[in-house]
């Protein structure tokens, strides 16, 4: 596969004092790609971002955008888009004009600025506004027009610093999934920057899930929900996740407190932990055709709407187990059932600690 | 309250409508003789004019002067912002008389600044600036500069930084981020320091009785040669009220234009 970057990022380190806000970030992000930078906040995402728009400089390491170092380039003569996180829409202009703005840089003809911004607010829909203050637009209309002023300039790659963060969720789930469609009408890279992960699973090609400056896995949701390449991935990403601790004896058998557990085969070896995720675990006062099987109480059981979601404890240790289905309402499980939990063992995990 | 503010007001406004106090009898027939008089006095409207001159040269010597001061200490200046004002402001907490008194000393023929640039040879002779048109102006400047600086000063900070950081991102330059985004976001500031120079200024009697000539007299003058020399009171009342109309409109034009944001900048 001969990929295009529309973005590399190369050893990009970046301090702030004594904090290192970036550490050794390396990245490929490909041409018409949806890209995630996922993280809690503090581990640097947003930094990064602000590195490739040019805004922030690195101490060290090389930006290149489609192949072209671009790191002493300033942020103007960079061909990008950027949604900020409060928009930064500028108050003194009306929607045709915050959108015009970018044209205008780029001393477009004034009829071609017309029709661009005139189809620029079909694609966002947002056609009529052209003459509103920015400030008699709801959050997601404004949203809408930061959006449109960043895409109308046909940037390489537009980059999103949680855009969605400020608005409430209904209005967030329908703009997640306008988001996606626009790009792929568009046909841009887009970077997008969120701590929250249903937005970056519903809309990412690829999330890059970063922990204090480092970037902890590249892959896509399926690969880092599945496949978590260390415990912080695996309980970050996801509900709620079963972390064992052990020591693997051979390949895919952990040794854990609570006896060996078999797992997919991995390359892993020494002090591991054993995961595996709350729906992969069956829960029954009698369990065949598992590999791994455990008896257990039910602590506590919670209604969670499309699942049940019950704590079991096995000597000492709690198990989430999610069970979905609404035929199990009638063989729903009691807080001090005695029940049988376990799984196949291509359901667990070793994850290097 | 509100009546001891504006019986000082009210009293020169009955003046002005020809009200005459003779042997303690009040006499009131309202006309509007005085103010025909002061409306038809061509002299006036030239020393009227004048005092526009003046404060409008000294706004914009202290837009030009205080704009970049407040910016630089608003954009460039990461720490002790505070400190830099506060220094900026402390030769303000001086009389405003000996500021003027002070700069009397420096703009005087004999003073110790052309001393020092004549005997270096820089100058043949001292520069004559006392009594001038430029020494009403340049001590307006120098006495005013703080009222230009700190609605500036308060209007930039406030600015979302942001903001010039979308314009970068859209392909704006520095030059063209300010011309776009900074400048016409401080328009508020500018307004605001703009009234509270030129209402001072065009008003302003003390400096140009101190460092200005026969030639550079004000409104303010004038209406203090009205009341304390020629003791008419009438005509330097009717003169007071049609500024304070002037001012007033001003004002009215200045709320109008930044509308319901107010006054507050």
């Amino acid at each position: 596969m001969n990929d295009v970057f529309s973005v590399e990022l190369e050893n990009i380190v970046k301090r702030f004092g004594n904090v290192v806000a970036v550490d050794h970030v390396n990245l490929k992000i490909r041409e018409n790609e949806f890209f995630s930078l996922l993280g809690p906040s503090g581990c640097g995402k947003t930094t990064t971002l602000r590195i490739i728009a040019g805004l922030e400089e690195p101490d060290e390491g090389i930006v290149k955008i489609y192949g072209e170092d671009v790191t002493d380039v300033p942020t103007h003569k960079r061909n990008i888009g950027m949604v900020f996180q409060h928009l930064a829409l500028f108050p003194h202009m009306n929607v045709f004009e915050n959108i015009a703005f970018g044209l205008k840089m780029r001393k477009v003809q004034k009829e071609e600025i017309r029709r661009q911004v005139k189809k620029i607010l079909e694609i966002v829909k947002l056609e009529g506004l052209e003459n509103r203050r920015v400030n008699q637009l709801s959050g997601g209309q404004q949203q809408r027009v930061a959006l449109a002023r960043a895409l109308v300039i046909e940037p390489e790659v537009l980059l999103l610093d949680e855009p969605l963060g400020a608005l409430d969720l209904k209005i967030r789930q329908h703009m997640m999934v306008e988001l996606k469609n626009i790009q792929r009408r568009v046909k841009t890279t887009f970077i997008y920057v969120t701590h929250d992960q249903t937005e970056a699973m519903t809309m990412s090609d690829r999330i890059a899930i970063m922990k204090d400056g480092k970037v902890q896995q590249v892959g896509t949701p399926l690969e880092i929900y599945y496949r978590p390449s260390n415990t912080f991935v695996a309980s970050f990403i996801g509900e709620a996740v079963n972390l064992i601790e052990g020591e693997v004896r051979e390949n895919g058998l952990v040794d854990t407190s609570l006896g060996t557990i078999y797992c997919t085969e991995s390359l892993t070896k020494g002090r591991v932990a054993v995961m595996v995720r709350p729906e992969m675990v069956e829960i029954s006062d009698k369990l065949h055709d598992v590999d791994n099987l455990f008896k257990g109480t039910v602590q506590s059981i919670i209604f969670k709407g499309s699942y049940i979601e019950y704590r079991v404890d096995v000597q000492g240790n709690t198990f989430i187990v999610h069970k979905h289905g609404s035929a199990e309402l009638e063989r729903m499980h009691h807080p001090g059932d005695f029940v049988e939990i376990g799984w196949r063992k291509n359901s667990s995990l070793i994850v290097p600690i | 309250m509100a009546i001891w503010f504006y019986a000082p007001f009210f009293i020169v406004g009955l003046y002005s409508f020809d009200m005459i106090n003779i042997n303690r009898q009040i006499v009131f027939t309202p006309s509007l003789v005085h103010y025909s008089r002061v409306l038809s006095w061509t002299g006036a409207m030239g020393i009227f004019l004048r005092s526009l001159y003046f404060a409008g040269v000294t706004v914009l010597l202290c837009l030009l002067i205080g704009y970049p001061v407040a910016y630089y200490i608003s954009f460039k200046i990461k720490k002790y912002k505070d400190l830099f004002i506060i220094l900026f402001i402390i030769p303000f907490w001086v009389s405003f008389l000996l500021r003027t008194y002070a700069m009397m000393s420096i703009l005087d023929e004999r003073s110790f600044l052309n001393t020092l640039l004549t005997s270096l040879g820089l100058i043949d002779s001292p520069i004559k600036i006392m009594y001038t048109d430029a020494a009403v102006i340049l001590v307006m400047v120098y006495d005013y500069l703080v009222m230009m600086v700190l609605p500036l000063y308060a209007n930039l900070e406030k600015l979302d930084k942001t903001l010039l950081e979308a314009a970068s991102t859209l392909g704006a330059g520095p030059v063209r981020t300010f011309l776009k985004v900074t400048l016409p976001l401080s328009m508020p500031g500018i307004l605001a320091g703009f009234l509270l120079v030129f209402i001072p200024t065009v008003g302003e009697f003390v400096i140009p009785e101190l460092v200005g000539g026969p030639n550079n007299y004000m409104v303010g003058n004038l209406i203090y040669e009205f009341f304390m020399g020629a003791r008419h009171w009438w005509i330097g009342s009717a003169l007071s009220m049609l500024f304070i109309a002037f001012i007033l409109s001003l004002v009215i034009a200045y709320v109008r234009k930044i509308g319901e944001r107010g006054l507050a900048f």
